[in-house]
């Protein structure tokens, strides 16, 4: 725990990173140098720095950023919170607050949608059993979020429970609230006829409006009060607001009429009854709709399989998943599920990866294969050895990193967290004015004694200033919705990552999404992103009298022992024309000319025209057609044979099938496609015709991959780099996105914010369209949100009164907050039906159609 | 803590009691019954409070919570 003497605090960071005496030295310096550090020593060994400060002058971030600035990590603990009992934007802003206050708390966000809370935090300095207690104050459940099945089974047991409450709470407050409604309205229209006039007494009404209030809606109340004791505001103090004013005013009428409140005539029962079911009904459509918001997660944590056929001592045996070890063997049998990750060690089958990678077709799996944990396995049985269990299976890194998005925020959601922080305070000064109007000035201006509530026949006659005003006001509170605004963004995200999820595309983060569909300009790496980064042998051509498959056995010889891809590409080539190249008795390799190799006393030798001349090989004869080759975009080298020219073979990489479908998509949508490579200019050229790319940077060395994307974005570009998420890691992190394609199953390794599971650059295509799609629900929600407070709270503060006479009455301004929030959750569950158009149009299908056309390597 | 929450609660409660009385004093110009004046005041009072509270305590955390702590550790 930190020690404290007089007004510094000692605290123990965890540093990573440091290596040496000097790392000791600088974090020593770096942290000392800050204006209010006393004392600072690091341990090497632990890996600890305990420095004791002043929390008035630095604080924990500055500290954290003078360790980043030296090149060190100070590691925070990090806690994933469910979070219970948060129903509006302004618990988002209650919990970040009150958690963000506690000192060593580095950084919390809280997820309406998800009910959860993230912390970044020193343990050392405040304990997470702290940060439970500060929730826990406001009035929200807090505890350890589990994973894996039993945070499945939790959340599910949690939001059933919250239903099971809500359809109680729902029930009691409907049936009284109708009944009371039915005994308001006895005297009017047909009613007298089928109500029985004691239903229409105020004291029976009482008894029938008090446990509504202090039943079902003690919940608004207690809630507020906890929120109000720590000095913040929520919904529930709308509600409580509402309810209890309508509640104490038609009390007052009831037993003391002539108090001055309207008298018997202007007893609100109903209004605190039907006010209250419909809260209710609000927030039980609420707890069942948002639980299918989070149903891709939930999805992905069903797939987890329970159990595992594990060879022990040549027995099969039946184990727990969670209990195999790696490097265990595994036996699957035709339609079971894959346990955990591993390679095929024995036995063929097909196995549909589909809920993994979104590969629509099963996958052939034979020895040496990997097999990914959680799919299917179709025909056949095999046996595998494990190779990642646990938490490191594919599957676990992609909830984690599907919900590590989930909990982040798109910049998009800033201005709804303002104003939903904003909005209960701002709701509760609308209603003062809205009242002081009223009472001093709008009464005596526009009252009119036949005038009623809207949609109902109900007279307001008897009401004085301070009734009407009172009404008025309490209309303001009820009608506004914060919940809307707040759950606008984080659920449309939420639904947009899960979405992109079953598409094997992963967003790091909702401002990857946000940046996503912003983007302008789209650079492909060329090799290994729009070709396979295999080249192969296009052309081989023979001069004179030699034969074409000599040619290449030459070739093939003269490379067999290169480590180059191009001559392992002329080896395969010769290998697959069913000629096995001999071993060479020598082989020399002349960097950026070719190679040199001896056989059965002849010389080979295979390279480009620089080879050609120094070894004085007479090659004008095939000088054309060596530039025709490379005109095409392939690259042409020369064999010559005891001197005498032989030959030339063109070696090229072929592009991926969906390339081309990929960039003219991409050309649709209005984005620029760019290519960026080490080729020549006049061979990328001839790459980038063919696949339909308007742009070419071309003669980039690796190391200025990233300069290039900075210097398009410095034209003012948002700029996407697609690439390999290891070897273009500059470039990717330099980009306003970096896609890192084809990683497989590794996930968590890779840079870049969007992450491709399949080498298919039609999923670039695809995650564009849901991020497009998802920023758009973002902002239809937001719309929405927005529009019907706009329109909502001057309706209800009354401003349509003067020409029309009819108020909102505080019931009917309930019915319409529930409706508002419902429909933010129910225009985001219908992202759950989209198909990204890409895929849409059966684009893996067309794909694969498309015949392989080749670019040089 | 309870200075914070002892002085922030003296602040609010004294705005909000100073604003039911103006609340009053504009009454006076008018024809109201007491019993609206009193309800008034008494909804002035509530929502000036509820206002005032989650803006009053922050603040005040904000300017105490170092010379708290000095005092705690001089306790201690």
């Amino acid at each position: 725990m930190p020690t404290e003497t007089k007004h510094l605090r000692k605290i123990n960071l965890r540093v990573a990173g440091m290596t040496c005496a000097s790392c000791v030295a600088n974090t020593e310096k770096a942290l000392g140098d800050l204006p209010g550090v006393a004392n600072v020593t690091v341990n090497l060994a632990t890996g600890k720095a305990a420095v004791e400060y002043d929390p008035a002058k630095v604080t924990l971030a500055e500290m954290q950023k003078a360790v980043a600035d030296i090149g060190y990590e100070v590691v925070l603990d990090r806690s994933h919170l469910q979070v219970t009992g948060m129903h509006c934007a302004s618990c988002v802003t209650n919990i970040e607050q009150a958690v963000g206050e506690l000192p060593g708390v580095k950084k919390v966000v809280a997820n309406l949608a998800m009910g959860s809370a993230e912390v970044e935090y020193v343990a050392d300095v405040t304990p997470l059993s702290q940060v439970k207690k500060a929730i826990q104050e406001l009035g929200y459940g807090a505890t350890e979020k589990v994973e894996g099945a039993e945070a499945l089974d939790r959340e599910r047991e949690a939001r059933q429970r919250e239903i099971r409450r809500q359809r109680l709470n729902l029930i009691i407050s409907g049936i009284l609230g109708l009944i009371v409604m039915l005994g308001t309205f006895q005297p009017y229209w047909i009613l007298p006829n089928i109500i029985p006039a004691w239903l229409n007494n105020k004291v029976v009404l009482f008894f029938l409006t008090t446990p509504v209030v202090f039943g079902p809606g003690r919940q608004f109340f207690i809630n507020s009060w906890n929120g109000l004791k720590r000095g913040v505001t929520d919904m529930n103090l709308l509600y409580a607001t509402g309810i209890g004013a309508a509640y104490l005013i038609a009390v007052i009428n009831t037993f003391w009429p002539d108090a001055g409140f309207g008298g018997r005539e202007a007893t609100f029962y109903e209004a605190a009854a039907l006010l209250t079911a419909f809260i209710i009904l609000g927030r039980y459509l609420e707890a069942v709709t948002r639980g299918r918001t989070s149903e891709a997660i939930r999805r992905l944590m069903k797939l987890q399989p329970k159990r595992a056929r594990v060879i022990r001592d040549g027995q099969e045996v039946d184990i727990p998943a969670e209990e195999v070890q790696v490097d265990d063997i595994m036996l699957v049998r035709p339609g079971e599920a894959i346990p955990v990750d591993g390679i095929v060690t024995e036995g063929y089958s097909s196995v549909d990866q589909s809920m993994i990678t979104g590969e629509s077709m099963p996958v052939e799996k034979k020895v040496g294969d990997e097999a990914i944990g959680a799919t299917i396995n179709k025909t056949g049985a095999f046996k595998f050895r494990a190779t990642r269990v646990g938490k490191d299976t594919a599957l676990s890194q992609i909830i984690k990193l599907v919900e590590d998005a989930q909990t982040t925020k798109a910049p998009i959601q800033r201005i709804a967290d303002l104003v939903a922080g904003r909005f209960i305070l701002g709701v509760h000064a609308l209603a003062l004015v809205t009242f002081l109007f009223w009472f001093f000035a709008g009464f005596a201006l526009w009252f009119d004694p036949l005038s009623r509530l809207m949609l109902t026949p109900y007279p307001i006659t008897a009401v004085g200033a301070f009734g009407f005003a009172l009404l008025v006001s309490v209309t303001v509170l009820v009608i506004s919705c914060p919940c809307a605004v707040g759950l606008a963004t984080p659920s449309a995200i939420m639904g947009g990552t899960g979405k992109a999820a079953e598409y094997g595309i992963l967003f790091k983060g909702g401002d990857a999404i946000e940046a996503t569909s912003k983007l302008q300009v789209v650079i492909f790496d060329k090799t290994g992103t729009l070709t396979r980064g295999q080249p192969s042998v296009t052309d081989v051509v023979a001069w004179q009298q030699m034969k074409k498959d000599e040619v290449l056995r030459l070739a093939a010889v003269a490379e067999k022992n290169s480590e180059h891809p191009l001559g392992e590409a002329i080896v395969r080539g010769a290998r697959a024309q069913g000629l096995e190249p001999e071993d060479a008795q020598s082989f020399n390799a002349i960097p950026g000319h070719g190679v040199t190799a001896q056989l059965d006393g002849r010389t080979i030798l295979l390279g480009n025209r620089k080879l050609m001349a120094e070894q004085q090989i007479a090659f004008d004869g095939m000088l054309p057609e060596a530039e025709r080759l490379e005109s095409e975009g392939k690259t042409a080298m020369f064999v010559a044979v005891d001197g005498k020219l032989a030959g030339i073979v063109a070696v090229a990489d072929t592009l991926k099938e969906t390339s081309a479908q990929a960039v003219a998509d991409l050309h649709r949508m209005g984005l620029q496609v760019a290519m960026l490579t080490g080729d020549n200019r006049r061979t990328a050229e001839a790459i980038a015709k063919q696949v339909g790319i308007d742009r070419v940077l071309a003669e980039v060395l690796p190391e200025n991959k990233a300069d290039t994307v900075k210097k398009l974005q410095s034209e003012g570009y948002r700029v996407a780099m697609v690439g390999d998420g290891i070897n273009d890691a500059p470039a990717l992190a330099q980009a306003d996105v970096g896609i890192a394609i084809g990683s497989g199953t590794d996930v968590a390794k890779e840079t870049g914010q969007v992450i491709l599971i399949k080498d298919d650059l039609l999923d670039v295509v695809a995650g564009i369209q849901v991020a497009q799609a998802t920023i758009r629900k973002v902002k239809e929600n937001l719309f929405w949100a927005f529009g019907y407070n706009t329109l909502a709270i001057p309706l209800g503060m009354g401003v349509i009164y003067p020409f029309t006479h009819q108020v909102v009455s505080p019931e009917l301004a309930a019915l319409l907050m529930a409706t508002s929030s419902l429909s933010v959750t129910l225009n985001t569950l219908r992202m759950r039906g989209y198909i990204p158009p890409i895929r849409r149009r059966g684009g893996g299908q067309v794909a694969t159609s498309l015949q392989p056309r080749e670019v040089p390597a | 803590m309870k200075s914070v929450g002892l002085i922030s609660a003296l602040i609010y409660t004294g705005i909000s009691v100073v604003a039911a009385v103006l609340f009053l004093v504009a009454t006076l110009g008018g024809e109201y019954t007491l019993v609206e004046r009193l309800g008034g005041i008494a909804w002035v009072f509530i929502l000036s409070m509820i206002i005032l509270m989650p803006v009053v305590t922050p603040l005040v955390k904000r300017r105490l919570r170092p010379q708290e702590k000095v005092e705690e550790l001089a306790h201690h």
